[in-house]
């Protein structure tokens, strides 16, 4: 009997540090990603504090993630010198396919990849049930944003790179 | 003399299934790319039967692998897939048969279920073969449409066993799949 206390104890009190780990959510402080970009160099994405960064979950194969790419150009173009940056997360299992794709969509921000589909580490830790999955983040590392796309996020970009 | 009775139940349990499925390969329709979403993989891999899913990006399909000797619910696939929101564009069972012998219109049991072929010249199956499931809501509305026209019996529509199969033995209202191969 004083056993069972004791594991439902230790069990709950083991349970705190992940039940705390919700989605995600606006204000939030950001989780480290440190992966390997195209050329073997670790991207962190702490180093990109004082940059408004766009974190952008992808892969090869997906269509919807292609076209956003195209979109994603001509933002980053745009942006690009006035604090903004892309960091594109592919979840690709064949680091080829990953590759292939950077260079057919001229993909110019920074790229790196966690190979393991849904159950990549850095998948499960920022809870992507979905692929395109986007998180704005602003400068002091504080996700601003989800998902947006086209002119809603054109809008939240001009608003927070003119604080 | 119990363990005599155990492996005798055993063997004749063995001979009554004259196939069983292994695994299935499954592509998913919908509003948006069914492998971007995470949710049929999800839904797929909680299904009691199934023992893993892999994504195969290729063919953009899912490649579902079955628990050994599990009773498989072909039914219970297509439930997983539009409880994610999508539905069922191709699914493809494959499995080692026993003699199994099927003919165009003829109701077979196959492992635990029963199947009506629209389109098959009599064959025996023996060893791994692969079926398409044809019924309604496993293809798109065009196939079905299309497949469906092979057969004038009245389960085609329902999936279930009406007057046309009863000679065949199958009970009243019992699900029947419709196949290819």
């Amino acid at each position: 009997m004083v056993n069972r206390t004791v594991i439902i104890i230790i069990v709950f009190f083991l349970s705190i540090p992940f039940s705390s780990k919700a989605q995600p959510g606006p204000g939030k402080q950001t989780d480290e990603i440190a992966l390997p970009a195209v050329n073997g160099d670790t991207i962190r994405l702490s180093s990109l504090k004082g940059k408004v960064v766009l974190l952008d979950f992808w892969a090869s194969w997906c269509g919807p993630c292609r076209n956003s790419n195209k979109q994603l150009t001509k933002l980053y173009s745009k942006f690009k010198d006035k604090g903004f940056e892309i960091l594109g997360v592919s979840l690709d299992s064949e680091i080829n396919d990953w590759k292939k794709a950077i260079k057919k969509d001229k993909i110019n921000w920074l790229q790196v990849i966690d190979n393991g589909g849904w159950e990549a580490r850095t998948a499960i830790a920022w809870r992507i049930n979905a692929i395109p999955t986007s998180y704005l983040i602003d400068r002091n590392g504080k996700l601003v944003g989800m998902d947006l796309e086209g002119k809603d996020l054109e809008k939240a970009l001009k608003d927070i790179l003119s604080k | 003399m119990k363990k005599i009775v155990l492996i005798g139940m055993m063997f004749i349990y063995t001979l009554q299934l004259n196939a069983q499925f292994t695994k299935a390969t499954l592509q998913a329709t919908g509003l948006t790319c069914a492998l971007c979403s995470n949710a049929i993989n999800k839904a797929l891999k909680k299904v009691s039967f199934v023992e893993s899913v892999e994504s195969d990006i290729k063919n953009s399909s899912f490649k579902i692998f079955f628990k050994q000797d599990a009773e498989v619910s072909i039914d219970l696939l297509k439930d997983a897939v539009e409880d994610a929101g999508f539905s069922v564009g191709s699914l493809k069972m494959t499995g080692n048969f026993n003699q199994v012998i099927i003919q165009t219109d003829h109701h077979i049991k196959i492992g635990n279920a029963y199947f009506h072929f629209l389109e098959a010249s009599k064959q025996s199956l023996n060893g791994e073969n692969t079926i398409t499931i044809v019924d309604k809501n496993f293809v798109t509305a065009k196939q079905f449409k299309k497949k469906s026209s092979l057969s004038k019996m009245a389960c085609v529509q329902t999936g279930k066993a009406e007057n046309c199969c009863s000679k065949d033995g199958v009970p009243a209202n019992t699900r029947v799949y419709h196949a290819i191969i």
